[in-house]
């Protein structure tokens, strides 16, 4: 289990706890809250996508029923009622102890208790099949695609390319039928005439294939034994090798389940698997796990610190020679110089300071090969993935914010964008398929994207979708352009796969993406031919910390409009504004935008009759457009985001405030809290 | 930020007695920076104080909570600032030369500044002289930690971490 991103997976899921702590306690007073349904579904759902990427398989099941559970119930097939909330709750307990033991430096964890599982299927209202229920044998079609990556965790006495052929063996095993390739290795044995190289390799792809079907896993080795022609040594290699395949944590209840079923083996040179598994189970234990404190550090090259030292001590420098200055009456030059230099020394201790919170956007790439790996292993495609620009710089927060939209992206890019292998030489494309996950930086900003050669999207069948959903009726869906259609894809809810599985096609990631993209006042931008591939590109600021604005005022008091959303500025024209429903609109371009007068809310105590000469500052707000009317346009500031204080962090309205070049303070605007106060 | 044993820097010229014209006690005792409002005298422990401020330009912030008299900017830090005359449900009234605003820190990231109409000096208050005024939650009084009679005076001690409890 890689530590590191185990880390990053125990903060975030501790986030997500407490949270689902409040919403659940939440819906017990509002069962029906939609929004509510949401977030708690969304919270389950990403838990169980980072307990996916690191094969915590109790986490999973648990995460996954939830999940179902609050898919039904936010659908209104299922009612969240006492008892349904007595068992999500325990699910929950479930949930919060096993991130509490990985918190501990606990690595191995018991079978879910499968009441509980019964019981969260139960809600659901049908015994459904469990997508990745390791125990469950009757489902061998789904089990091979998902115990794979389970089955590469505890690898360590391998070496890479074994192992490496090992999972090709056993990918291949998979996809095909499972119980032909099941018999055939039985129908081998008898066989005098192999060599020694072949019956290994037929040993290996029986040990993959078993894989398909726990059952077997333990049948298949009392073939092994009576063989004359093994030496000790190579058992040994083939056992270990088996051991290491199967994951501890799981296959060691199906091996006691097996073992039962089975006659014990009359001579078996060396010790049934099972201690096996459990002295590797063991040796993973003892690594060292330091308890986790909550991460909050930066890593900083002693080489800027040395700078930002050096530019300290010109800067007291400087302040000595001001307070000389100060003392004696000197001369307007001296003054001057001194400001002069102290406004050099300031500007470079920003840019050096800003500089330590810069991390190369690799260490979120970082994940990406692995993540890619896996999937297409799990689903039977051949992917390559391409990073560029990994040495591209931003804030450490964009850094960890951007983890998790782009682990959604690459997934999506993977499941839905890149083909199966015959269907992509069937296309007259190679066989491997690549994704290209690349930064750069423009300007002030960075731009990521993420380019597939897949099969792209089909307007048409979005615009149906759309439809089919409820979303919108024909006539409006077939009036979206293609871009527009393919921004459908961004909209909660919106799902095309028909098929659900713990990799993608909830709907539910690519609205999450949109909402963290957002939130770092960023924009994605989907271009997609069909039959050629998607390129998603997301625009983010190179810092969260700085924002450039639009400064705008009423009178002495300034206020900052993030310039991101600001689309045009005109002069306030009575004439060209119709009151509809009580709301004033104004037209632009056979548009009407909804005009909201600021000063109400702003300058309530002063209420003004005239707004000729106000101008009106067109900004976009999630996908509407407002027209926002202040009375000066002050121009563009480039602002230092500072968080408001106590008891106003829940003001509607505001981002924060910020100090303004004469040092008096201006108040960022929230567009969006702002819409909602004028509803 | 370990303020325990420095004093907090006052507005510029602000005079402060001498606290120690008391013969020497050796007992426990809470050093507290003393304000006063409408000629009550209240007190606040020294350890959550960072300064002192005299009164600048507050800038306001439209629907904010009553109380809220806006935010002012203390080095680069933005800092609410509430009258603590509505804290106490009483009149509010003009802000003049003597006004000061108390910054508070509640914790590592909570900082508040209280307008309050006089500072008046730093003191220790042997903790025999004060009367805990738990049993009392109702409204203001929940502000209120105690009450010390001393030096010919009633001081009324708040407790700033009740007053901003569950203050997000």
């Amino acid at each position: 289990m890689d530590e590191e991103i185990l880390q990053d997976f125990l903060v975030e899921a501790a986030d997500l706890v407490e949270q689902l702590n409040e919403q659940l306690a939440d819906l017990e007073n509002s069962p029906t809250d939609s929004d509510l349904l949401n977030a708690v579904f969304r919270g389950f759902h990403t838990i169980k996508g980072g307990a996916g990427f690191l094969a915590i398989t109790p986490l999973i099941e648990v995460c996954h029923r939830a999940e179902n559970v609050f898919d039904k119930i936010r659908n209104g097939d299922v009612d969240y009622d006492a008892s349904a909330a007595e068992v999500i709750l325990r699910a929950f307990d479930v949930i919060s102890d096993i991130l509490e033991q990985l918190n501990d430096g606990e690595r191995e964890f018991a079978e879910n208790d499968p009441e509980l599982l019964a019981e969260l299927d139960a809600l659901t209202g049908k015994a459904q099949v469990p997508v990745e229920a390791p125990s469950d044998e009757t489902s061998p079609t789904s089990e091979p695609v998902l115990t794979l990556p389970e089955g590469v965790d505890p690898d360590g006495d391998m070496s890479d390319e074994e192992f490496e052929a090992l999972l090709n063996q056993r990918d291949g095993a998979s996809n095909t039928n499972g119980p032909a390739t099941l018999t055939l290795p039985e129908g081998v044995d008898p066989d005098g005439d192999m060599s020694d190289e072949e019956f290994e390799a037929l040993l290996n792809q029986r040990d993959g294939a078993s894989n398909a079907s726990s059952s077997v896993t333990l049948t298949l080795p009392e073939g092994v034994d009576p063989d004359g022609e093994m030496s000790d040594e190579e058992f040994e290699a083939l056992l270990n090798q088996r051991d290491t395949q199967t994951s501890p944590p799981k296959v060691k209840k199906s091996v006691e389940m097996s073992s039962v079923s089975t006659p014990k083996p009359t001579s078996t040179p060396k010790p049934a698997p099972q201690p096996k598994a459990k002295k590797i189970a063991t040796a993973n234990k003892a690594k060292p796990a330091a308890k986790n404190s909550t991460e909050s550090t930066v890593r900083v090259d002693t080489k800027r610190l040395d700078d930002i030292m050096n530019l300290v001590g010109e800067l007291v420098l400087v302040r000595n020679r001001l307070l000389t200055l100060k003392g004696k009456n000197s001369n307007r030059e001296d003054i001057a110089n001194a400001v002069a230099n102290l406004d050099h020394v300031t500007t470079d201790l920003q840019a050096s300071v800003l500089k330590t919170r810069m991390q190369p956007v690799k260490k979120v790439f970082g994940r990406f090969p692995r993540v890619v790996r896996d999937l297409a292993r799990k689903l039977g495609k051949d992917i390559i993935l391409e990073l560029k620009g990994e040495e591209t710089d931003l804030d450490k927060n964009l850094v960890e914010a951007l983890a998790d939209p782009l682990v959604h992206l690459v997934r999506n890019s993977v499941d839905h964008g890149v083909e199966m292998p015959d269907v992509r030489v069937a296309a007259g494309k190679p066989k491997t398929g690549t994704v290209v996950l690349a930064a750069q930086q423009e300007g002030d900003h960075i731009l990521l994207s993420i380019t597939d050669d897949g099969k792209g999207m089909d307007p048409d069948v979005l615009r149906q979708k759309a439809v089919e959903k409820g979303m919108m009726d024909e006539q409006m869906a077939s009036q979206l352009d293609d871009k527009s259609a393919f921004e459908l894809i961004l909209s909660a809810g919106f799902s095309t796969a028909d098929q659900v599985s713990d990799i993608s096609g909830r709907g539910v990631g690519m609205d999450v993406v949109k909402n963290m993209i957002t939130k770092l006042n960023g924009s994605i931008d989907i271009h997609s031919v069909l039959g050629e591939g998607t390129k998603i590109s997301i625009r983010v600021p190179l810092t969260l910390a700085i924002l450039p604005t639009l400064m705008v005022g009423f009178n002495e008091d300034s206020y900052a409009i993030p310039l991101t959303s600001v689309q045009e500025i005109f002069d306030f024209n009575p004439e060209k504004t119709n009151k509809i429903d009580g709301q004033m609109m104004v037209r632009l371009r056979e548009e009407s935008i909804p005009l909201y007068f600021l000063n109400e809310w702003l300058a309530a105590d002063k209420p003004k009759d005239n707004y000729r000469g106000d101008k009106v500052v067109i900004v976009s707000v999630g996908n509407q457009r407002a027209g926002l009317v202040v009375s000066q346009v002050n121009g563009q500031e480039e602002v230092v985001i500072k968080p408001l204080g106590v008891m106003l962090k829940s003001a509607l309205g505001y981002a924060g405030a910020t100090i303004t070049g004469n040092g008096s303070i201006a108040l960022i605007l929230d567009l969006q809290g702002v819409v909602k106060r004028f509803q | 930020m370990d303020v325990a044993n420095e004093m907090p820097s006052f507005g510029n010229d602000m005079e402060i007695e001498d606290y120690n014209d008391e013969p020497a006690y050796l007992g426990p005792s809470t050093r507290c920076v003393l304000f006063t409002l409408e000629n009550e005298v209240y007190g606040i422990q020294v350890q959550k104080i960072r300064e002192v401020l005299r009164v600048g330009t507050i800038r306001q912030v439209a629907g904010a909570n009553y109380g809220v008299l806006g935010v002012i900017n203390v080095r680069g830090v933005i800092v609410t600032v509430v009258d603590s005359r509505v804290m106490f449900n009483m009149p509010t009234r003009e802000v003049d030369d003597l006004s000061r605003i108390i910054i508070v820190e509640l914790d590592e990231e909570r900082t508040v500044g209280i307008m309050v109409d006089f500072v008046k000096e730093v003191k220790d208050i042997p903790d025999d002289k004060i009367e805990s005024l738990s049993g009392s939650k109702e409204n203001a009084s929940r502000y209120i930690q105690g009450v010390a009679h001393f030096q010919d005076n009633v001081i009324i001690l708040i407790d700033v971490d009740n007053m901003f409890m569950g203050v997000e």
